[in-house]
């Protein structure tokens, strides 16, 4: 029992304050101590527990503006996540003049960007963070492509 | 642990064929592993000349590369392609 509840009860026993009052007092430390729980348990208590994504999809599905949605390409892809990370390792085999070319190239694109910035450690952070993505394209065409992961 | 890949089942369904093929790959690892020692005192022997000719970063690229090779194709158990056309469907399955 905390410090707080007991000095509450300890004055409704005195008589200082009467049970309607004891009750919300009683109710504003119980409020106070759930709040301080969580924070002490970093927010994992929370309803949204994040777990590791598995998979990447990546759908292609006739969407409602398809003219004809029984002749549409229907296209499903499901890629483990470990294979993502294998793919990702293998950019450490892509010589440094590739590396610049693919910069002048992207300079030239008009974007100032440096590809030999991008460190796998930070791609690792990416894919953690990528279990709340979802994009969701609709063509022309009527078609509907999603990626996301699972 | 992640398990290596075992199956693999392709689909392919058109106008003129319909067939599925399993292929065993868990029979490929013990076949490479034998191709391997088989060739090991050539590689062996490659790494050496390679060394002695002062190209020794071209030996670390071809063990990174072949480390890359084995931990990619490690990471495919669970891979699915279906690739539904208005003719012809495709199906990539890795178990």
């Amino acid at each position: 029992m905390s410090e707080n509840r007991k000095k509450i009860l300890d004055m409704l026993a005195q008589g200082k304050i009467n049970a309607d009052e004891a009750f919300r007092l009683l109710g504003a430390c119980g409020e106070e101590g759930q709040e301080n729980r969580g924070h002490e348990d970093g927010g994992k208590r929370g309803p949204e527990i994040k777990t590791k994504p598995k998979y990447l999809r990546v759908t292609v599905t006739p969407g409602a503006n398809c003219p004809d949605p029984s002749h549409a390409d229907r296209v499903n892809v499901r890629i483990p996540m470990s294979l993502v990370r294998a793919g990702i390792k293998l950019t450490a085999l892509i010589p440094p003049e590739a590396l610049d070319k693919a910069n002048t190239a992207l300079k030239d694109k008009g974007i100032n960007f440096d590809v030999r910035n991008i460190k796998p450690e930070d791609l690792e952070d990416l894919m953690e963070a990528m279990g709340d993505m979802q994009v969701d394209v609709e063509s022309a065409k009527g078609e509907t492509v999603k990626v996301f992961v699972e | 642990m992640n398990w290596p890949p075992m199956l693999m089942h392709v689909k392919v369904k058109n106008e003129r064929t319909d067939f599925g093929l399993w292929l065993p790959l868990f029979l490929l690892f013990p076949l490479a592993l034998v191709v391997l020692l088989i060739l090991s005192p050539l590689i062996l022997v490659g790494i050496l000349v390679m060394l002695a000719l002062g190209q020794g970063r071209w030996v670390e690229f071809g063990f990174r590369c072949l480390w890359a090779a084995i931990t990619s194709s490690w990471a495919l158990r669970g891979l699915r392609v279906d690739v539904e056309g208005r003719n012809e469907t495709v199906q990539v399955t890795v178990i």
